[in-house]
């Protein structure tokens, strides 16, 4: 049977796909391809763009999206496949899938039955030579995120996920997901930014049918402001002579053709309308922290890292405290890793030592990790060929691929692992046996990558 | 000795007639529309019906098995592809044609009957928060200190209720 000569990696988001192609005998990776994970119907260019395609798109006003993806989990293979079929011909990756490897990425706590039409597309359908089905946060033990200089690798790491659709924090030990205590929080980017259409359309112009445009200014705008009603203050007595008061200038493709936000001292052309965000800008953002804003009641991203590291064993607590992990597009907004910070601080006992890891770029994080795994031994153990598929079916797979519902983490993996990580360990080891010891580094620090 | 005059008539206090107990179930009930609204992907249902891609998402739509051969839009393109395209096996047509929604699909999947060790997708919703809500001015945006009488959101000040008023109370809540 011929070995890959090459393997697409896939991060399918529920917004963004991130590809590429692994040329394992090259060595030489592709860069990797954004494309949007959607299919759009502009009124305005009367033209159905599929994925890539949006690039040729003129008109960004009253865009119609219709997402493979639910709530976060893959529903509408009809869109998907049409989205793929145009990522793997010759416009976008060119991959001949009958001589290469496939590594996708699915949702946390995918439904099985999905995961079978997983393996349906992949060999049935694209008929690929084997592949490989995980979750982002699984690929993160692998890349560098968590690299530091002179110190390994942690063993434990909590990763937050936050995107499009939903927000994960998910515990991983030795490279394995402790799923008993992966917690989820129903807010992503789409539903702050239908929120920000809903308050932009209630106070100044009805926006809601354009999400790219809204899209854009939650990018451009927002932020995650660490003193919440002191800013509200700030906005309530300046309103817009006030720092955070910003001008965005909307695009009307007439003549400007890109939304942005407006510079002081810019003028104005008469014709150009503008949105006035004050409060906006840090009030919905604030919704990852405290989604009871808006009556969803679930607790806000902080006290769900503090659930999930409560679940797992006491002694090895202290160690996630201080190994987590941001990935997902909704940790780019500034001010989110201090506001992250100083909530977990007060959360935390106050001998653990906390430490939060940001990435060079949080979107294809998974991406690039995932393409450390494929160069990695494990990847060979890990996928599973079409022949394995044709003969023993989806039941198989699973059992091998590792999913969620083989039932609480493996205990025995954590008793082994303690008796070595006295041993090597220990830099990254933070529970403190006595407080009296005087610490000369400051006792929160976070490191960027 | 003359009969009682009859009390002098008083009109009720204003504050004694408008005293409309809202019910909590119906607050919840909006509150729940609200998150769902929050989690579509497009505003308006579209426009034009010549256009099968405009389809609304609707899996209880009874004509969606008669009309399925023309809401598949991956066999519309074919991307430069220049050998003839081979027919997909039955699971995959099955999958391309016959869309559910995520309601469905977990209710299909089983993973309610499981027992309560396995964690599953319902069992991983966080927790409810441990701190009372905090109300903001549905209108502003600023601390709502003060509720509206007849529909419970939040205002923070008389200008801000007076624009309720003029806009969205809902006077009779649904």
């Amino acid at each position: 049977m011929a070995a890959a000569s090459q393997t697409v990696v896939l991060d399918n988001g529920g917004s963004t796909i991130k590809a590429g192609i692994v040329r394992t005998d090259l060595g030489v990776d592709d860069e990797v391809r954004l494309i949007p994970n959607a299919v759009v119907r502009s009124k305005g260019d009367k033209a159905t763009f599929v994925g890539h395609e949006i690039g040729r798109c003129k008109d960004y006003t009253t865009l119609h999206y219709r997402l493979p993806f639910e709530k976060g989990y893959l529903v509408d293979w009809d869109a998907q496949k049409a989205i793929w079929d145009g990522l793997f011909s010759s416009e976008v990756l060119s991959v001949n899938a009958s001589e290469s490897s496939l590594l996708i990425t699915e949702p946390y706590f995918n439904l099985p039955n999905i995961q079978d039409i997983y393996d349906q597309f992949v060999f049935e359908e694209y008929e690929f030579l084997s592949y490989h089905r995980c979750t982002p946060a699984a690929m993160i033990p692998y890349g560098q995120l968590f690299a530091v200089e002179g110190l390994q690798l942690p063993e434990c790491s909590l990763i937050v996920d936050s995107g499009f659709s939903f927000t994960h924090v998910v515990p991983i030990i030795n490279n394995q997901i402790q799923w008993h205590a992966v917690k989820r929080l129903d807010v992503g980017g789409k539903l702050l930014t239908n929120q920000l259409k809903e308050v932009i359309s209630y106070r100044q112009w009805n926006m809601m049918d354009e999400t790219y445009i809204v899209n854009h200014v939650k990018e451009s705008c927002c932020y995650v402001s660490t003193n919440f009603f002191a800013d509200l203050e700030t906005c309530r007595l300046k309103a817009k002579k006030s720092e955070i008061a910003q001008e965005y200038i909307l695009p009307n493709y007439v003549t400007n053709t890109g939304g942005a936000v407006r510079e002081p001292g810019h003028e104005l052309a008469p014709t150009d309308q503008v949105l006035v965000m004050e409060n906006e800008r840090f009030t919905i953002p604030e919704l990852l922290f405290r989604p009871d804003d808006i009556g969803l009641e679930q607790s806000g991203l902080s006290s769900m890292i503090a659930a999930s590291i409560s679940l797992l064993p006491e002694d090895l607590q202290g160690m996630f405290w201080a190994n987590i992990g941001l990935i997902g597009g909704n940790t780019i907004f500034p001010g989110f890793h201090e506001r992250l910070m100083s909530e977990l601080r007060s959360l935390a006992p106050v001998e653990y030592d906390i430490q939060i890891y940001r990435s060079k770029d949080a979107i294809t994080e998974a991406y690039r990790s995932s393409l450390e795994f494929v160069r990695s031994a494990d990847f060979a153990t890990h996928f599973v060929t079409r022949a394995e598929y044709l003969e023993s079916g989806s039941h198989a797979i699973r059992r091998k691929f590792g999913h969620w519902q083989s039932g609480n983490s493996n205990k025995s993996g954590e008793r082994v692992m303690k008796s070595s990580s006295s041993a090597d360990v220990v830099p990254q080891l933070s529970k403190k046996p006595s407080r009296s010891r005087i610490r000369t580094a400051p006792s929160t620090s976070s490191r960027r990558r | 000795m003359p009969p009682h005059k009859k009390a002098r008539e008083q009109a009720t206090r204003q504050v004694n007639v408008a005293k409309q107990v809202l019910d909590p179930e119906v607050l919840t009930k909006r509150t729940k529309r609200h998150l769902e609204e929050l989690e579509r992907t497009n505003y308006s249902a579209s426009v034009t019906l010549n256009d099968p891609d405009s389809e609304p998402e609707s899996s209880t739509n009874p004509k969606s098995k008669f009309r399925a051969r023309q809401m598949v839009i991956s066999d519309k393109r074919t991307f430069g592809n220049s050998k003839p395209k081979k027919k997909s096996s039955m699971n995959v047509r099955t999958a391309v044609l016959y869309r559910k929604g995520l309601a469905a699909l977990v209710d299909e999947s089983g993973i309610s009957t499981l027992p309560s060790t396995v964690p599953s997708y319902l069992t991983a919703t966080a927790p409810p928060s441990p701190y009372p809500a905090r109300l903001l001015c549905s209108v502003c945006g600023y601390k709502g200190a003060y509720k509206c009488k007849k529909c419970a959101m939040p205002y923070c000040d008389m200008n801000c209720g007076q624009v309720h008023d003029e806009t969205r109370c809902e006077r009779r809540v649904i």
